[in-house]
């Protein structure tokens, strides 16, 4: 009975677990069905992966190099490190290391994607709406992403606001979101939100704006009222703050508070990252200049794949790229794309991710990274940025993962050759310092096909842009 | 006839008020129900005793309690009698949820208050289903025949869906014999119908901006109420007004809530605003324990398909040699069942509820073959129903002074074997007939234990009313037994059905279709009934729509 012996197999860590205080969510909570267990493996146990070609991200390649895991961080990297006593070794010798693959613009396990009823819909919350169990998530893990930034469609301007979460996978739902990640939001501009492309109902009118130029002025309007909003605020609290001086004054009412407003409101204060659906040059002029008119930043442009006509412009804004490798012409917006895009951004300094918006496609993010350096002449370490460093930078997290440097989350994936190989496969994926998914222990892919041709399930996303 | 001022003021209230103590006991008789086995569920078991029923209440029970002289005698030996059960999910006497309606926020409109200004179905937190419920004795005999003696009824669909009412099911049922009404305010997690909110993410951002605004909402009306001098009076909204009390924890909240995303969702939601809320539904209540942990919940014995269980994708993908797959749908199915017994293990304390099965006490027994000590269960049916709807000093047990609702049955209530032979409702008799001797089953109704599947085999003409308008489709299905495949063609293509299942006249199957460069796959839920059906379908992230279809000749 293969499958038993394999599920009664305590995991080698738990052995070590008892060293560090384990965090509350070590217990594996489904029950003790052996068929259906999965498996959580324990937190804070101090791991070392030994001899492994090591892609840090930032400062080179080390060959032969040891990277050691303390409380989920990342303790030391180098060569010649001495393992500390009861550290569980990962052997990587023959393996490639790199940082935990973070795909900035994704849809998985999102229950509902456009709530496209109204075009400013800034108060809904992915967050609310995730289910741990999506198969797309796993399937990402299983080839090395361990973040991703779950984003609201691109059905509308102002849509809802994104989920950062990392895939740990077998915890409950609380447990996937990214403590560390600032909040955000997804804006998106041109065709999807005109709804040229969207049958009309008969008898009703037709959602505003149906322009680009509509778009802005939807924007406009939506900030300048939270401009009110916030002043509405401001008043009552310098209202509240007399009153406890001199407790004679009226007690002041609370203004009505709007989850919407309160939203839009953080990105004036740059409380909030903005992620914006965009294609055409010219409309992404028109929200960098918006976005300067109000005084915030635009964190990052999605698909952005005529960035390349006005890489400065998107540089000196201080705003990343989040684009396709080489994915164009589904529609109209996307005839100009070139798998340039993405290298030339990154030559006119522009901070450049490669994202996949796929189930299908976040399964080979490395292989998507690796367009760049053939197309675009990007180096290696580039390209390995665009799946890492350069998506933390855009979500706000590059100060805690990205990258494999000290003191920084232990997300981690192992391959079996060089990421950018054509047969190279992940076998190991790390968050937090803890295996989330082991090749040797996932289901097989024969086991897989079965299951797919019983029933695809209802969440997986497919196809080209949201 | 000339009537004064004052008599007709009389008169009004007195066709306001009908529910006067003389018109509540009319048809209730003094009884004496002797020699019987009395499952009291809160004083133990009286293994011969007596139960005195006047006005329509227990005046006394106990093994020697001497027999008034007024009293009819009924000899009970080898008889049970039982709490009457309660069912705290029910949407009988409501009118079927009709299209909702196009009206709601207008496009590239404002947040919550706007959408409210035109109330669409399921959006109305101050609907009262007291003034709704409309009952014949044909309604409510199928339910009372199988020991049921009291509903909550709501609305099965919306956001906010209105307060509930603890319904008696007696033959002349109707506003003014309603047990309790505003038990508690009903919410769930659909949208849809033509404006914002249209989905999940609209539903859970409408619901917190509606509970903001009625927190708002109370400080303003206590400060008019205190001093209205020089304050600009408080909208009046009744919508606004019902939620004042739940996020007062005044009224509670009961948020349907099945699969462990939802549970946990409704939970959170709960803990924000501090609701008094009760998980209504927690079909997957095993996978979500720490959340329910402390929380009350009425738990529905309509056991979700092994298909439909979180997570359920995944661990499909896990089989690993052949016949793997039946095995885990029975560990699953043993999951599903075993759910109330591990709500209970985890000291949740719960009320069973029918989720609208018309095999409430079949799957009732099938839970305590998992696991759930039978007297749990009983418990569950009976005093914690009661006391989850706020009424445990009224009902849910056999005590002196609480209200005459009984069962009697040839055995205990949780025995495959039993068979229900009368039930009083408020003191009142009614005889249930022997079943017909072809059908077994314990005591359901038509369409209960043992019915056969529908026939559903044909072509049918089918308007799905979406809110992207109304769609029609011509469906052909092919019947074998209690499962159906098929094609569902439109101006979207053909897709085939995938997972048709039926159930007595209910269907269920999916079907995928690409639309707007996304592939959403459909749950469908229909009703059939002869050459017709009515039903819903969840359209993942685009909503939710409703159908009908006639079969063609």
């Amino acid at each position: 009975m293969m499958r038993t012996a394999l599920f009664a197999l305590p995991l080698a860590a738990g052995v070590l677990a008892a060293q560090t205080p384990a965090p509350a969510d070590t217990t594996a909570r489904r029950p003790a069905m052996p068929v259906l267990k999965v498996d959580i493996p324990p937190a804070g146990t101090l791991v070392a992966i030994t001899n492994a070609t090591i892609l840090t991200a930032t400062h080179g390649t080390i060959e032969n190099g040891t990277i050691i895991i303390r409380n989920g961080k990342i303790a030391a990297v180098g060569k010649d490190l001495s393992v500390p006593a009861g550290a569980q070794v990962i052997d990587g010798k023959g393996k490639f290391v790199m940082p935990g693959i973070i795909d900035a613009h994704s849809h998985s396990a999102a229950e509902s994607i456009n709530e496209g009823s109204l075009s400013n819909t800034a108060m809904v919350r992915i967050e609310d709406v995730i289910r741990e169990d999506a198969i797309g998530m796993y399937r990402s893990l299983a080839g090395g992403v361990t973040t991703l930034n779950i984003l609201h469609g691109s059905a509308n301007t102002v849509g809802g606001q994104n989920a950062v979460v990392k895939i740990r996978w077998g915890l409950p739902v609380d447990s996937l979101l990214f403590a560390g990640a600032p909040p955000g939001i997804k804006f998106a501009l041109g065709e999807n939100v005109r709804q040229t492309n969207v049958p009309q109902t008969p008898g009703r009118a037709p959602r505003y704006p149906r322009t680009r130029m509509g778009q802005e002025e939807l924007l406009r309007e939506v900030f300048t009222r939270a401009r009110e909003y916030q002043a509405e605020w401001k008043a009552y609290e310098g209202a509240m703050a007399q009153r406890r001086k001199d407790a004679k004054t009226a007690e002041p009412l609370p203004p009505k508070r709007d989850l919407q407003l309160d939203a839009m409101v953080e990105i004036l204060e740059g409380k909030r990252l903005v992620h914006a659906h965009s294609y055409r040059s010219d409309e992404i002029l028109m929200l960098l200049k918006v976005a300067k008119d109000f005084g915030f930043r635009i964190a990052s442009l999605q698909h952005v794949l005529e960035g390349y006509k006005i890489a400065d412009e998107i540089a000196a804004a201080g705003t990343g790229a989040s684009t396709f490798a080489d994915n164009w012409a589904y529609k109209l917006e996307a005839f100009d794309a070139i798998p340039f895009n993405a290298a030339l951004m990154a030559e006119r300094g522009v901070k450049v991710s490669i994202n996949s918006d796929s189930d299908e496609r976040a399964r080979r993010l490395y292989q998507e990274a690796a367009k760049a350096m053939k197309y675009g002449g990007a180096s290696e370490e580039e390209a390995i940025r665009m799946i890492t460093l350069n998506a933390a930078w855009q979500l706000g997290v590059d100060k805690l993962t990205g990258s494999i440097d000290v003191g920084k989350d232990a997300d981690i994936a192992i391959f079996n050759g060089h990421p950018f190989a054509p047969a190279s496969r992940v076998e190991m994926t790390l968050i937090d310092g803890r295996v989330f998914f082991d090749r040797n222990k996932a289901p097989t892919l024969e086991a897989l096909i079965e299951a797919m041709k019983r029933r695809p399930r209802a969440n997986t996303t497919s196809g080209g842009d949201r | 006839m000339r009537l004064t001022p004052a008599v007709r003021v009389l008169l009004l209230a007195s066709a306001l008020l009908p529910h006067s103590a003389a018109s509540l006991v009319a048809q209730s008789d003094t009884w004496a129900l002797t020699n019987a086995r009395i499952q009291t569920v809160t004083k133990g078991v009286i293994e011969k005793g007596t139960v005195i029923i006047r006005k329509g209440l227990i005046e006394a029970v106990g093994p020697a309690v001497p027999v008034p002289a007024d009293a009819r005698v009924i000899d009970l030996a080898g008889k049970t009698v039982t709490p009457g059960l309660i069912d705290l999910t029910s949407s009988l006497g409501l009118p079927a949820a009709t299209t909702p309606g196009a009206g709601g926020g207008a496009p590239g409109g404002g947040g919550a208050q706007q959408a409210q200004a035109a109330p669409r179905q399921g959006l109305s937190p101050e609907r009262l289903i007291a003034s709704e419920i409309r009952l014949t004795a044909a309604d409510v005999k199928p339910l009372r025949d199988g020991g049921i003696t009291a509903v909550l009824v709501s609305p099965s669909r919306g956001l906010f869906r209105g307060m509930s009412a603890l319904v008696p099911l007696r033959d002349d049922a109707d506003a003014g014999t309603i047990i309790k009404s505003q038990v508690a305010e009903h919410i769930g997690y659909q949208g849809g119908g033509g404006g914002y909110p249209q989905t999940l993410l609209g539903v859970i951002a409408y619901q917190r901006q509606a509970l903001f605004d009625a927190q708002r909402q109370g400080i303003l009306q206590d400060r008019y109420r205190s001093n209205p001098r020089g304050m600009e009076r408080p909208e009046n909204d009744p919508g606004l007004d019902a939620l004042v009390g739940v996020v007062r924890g005044q009224t509670p909240a009961f948020i349907e809530a099945g699969n462990e995303n939802e549970i946990r969702r409704a939970v959170r939601l709960a803990k924000e605003f501090n609701l008094k809320m009760t998980v209504v539904g927690a079909t997957e209540g095993w996978e979500a324990l720490d959340a329910l942990a402390g929380r009350s919940a009425v738990v529905s014995v309509n056991f979700p398909a092994p298909t439909t269980v979180t997570g359920w994708s995944y661990r499909l993908s896990q089989r690993r040699a052949p016949g793997d797959s039946a095995a885990s749908a029975r560990e699953a199915q043993k999951m599903i069942e075993g759910n109330a017994a591990a709500l209970n293990k985890a000291g949740v304390r719960f009320a069973l509820a029918s989720g609208g099965s018309r095999e409430f006490l079949p799957n009732v027994r099938k839970a305590v073959a998992a696991g759930l000590p039978a007297a749990v269960a009983l418990e569950a049916l009976t005093i914690r129903a009661a006391e989850i709807a706020g009424v445990g000093e009224m009902l849910g047990s056999i005590e002196a002074g609480k209200i005459a609702n009984l069962v009697v049955s040839n055995t205990d209530m949780l025995n495959d074997s039993a068979r229900v032979s009368a039930v009083f409702v408020d003191g009142i008799r009614y005889e249930v007939a022997p079943p017909p001797p072809a059908r077994a089953g314990g005591g359901n109704g038509p369409g209960g234990a043992g019915a056969p599947a529908a026939q559903v085999a044909g072509t049918w003409a089918m308007t799905l009313t979406s809110p992207q308008g109304p769609l029609e489709i011509t469906m052909t299905l092919v019947q074998n037994g209690a499962s159906f495949t098929g094609t569902m063609a439109s101006t979207l293509g053909s897709q085939d059905i995938s997972d048709g299942q039926i159930n007595g006249r209910n269907l269920t199957w999916t079907s995928t279709v690409q639309f707007g460069g996304q592939s959403i796959t459909l749950n469908y839920r229909g009703e059939a009934d002869g050459n017709r059906m009515t039903g819903s379908a969840e359209l993942g992230s685009f909503g939710s729509a409703t159908f009908t279809a006639e079969r063609k000749p």
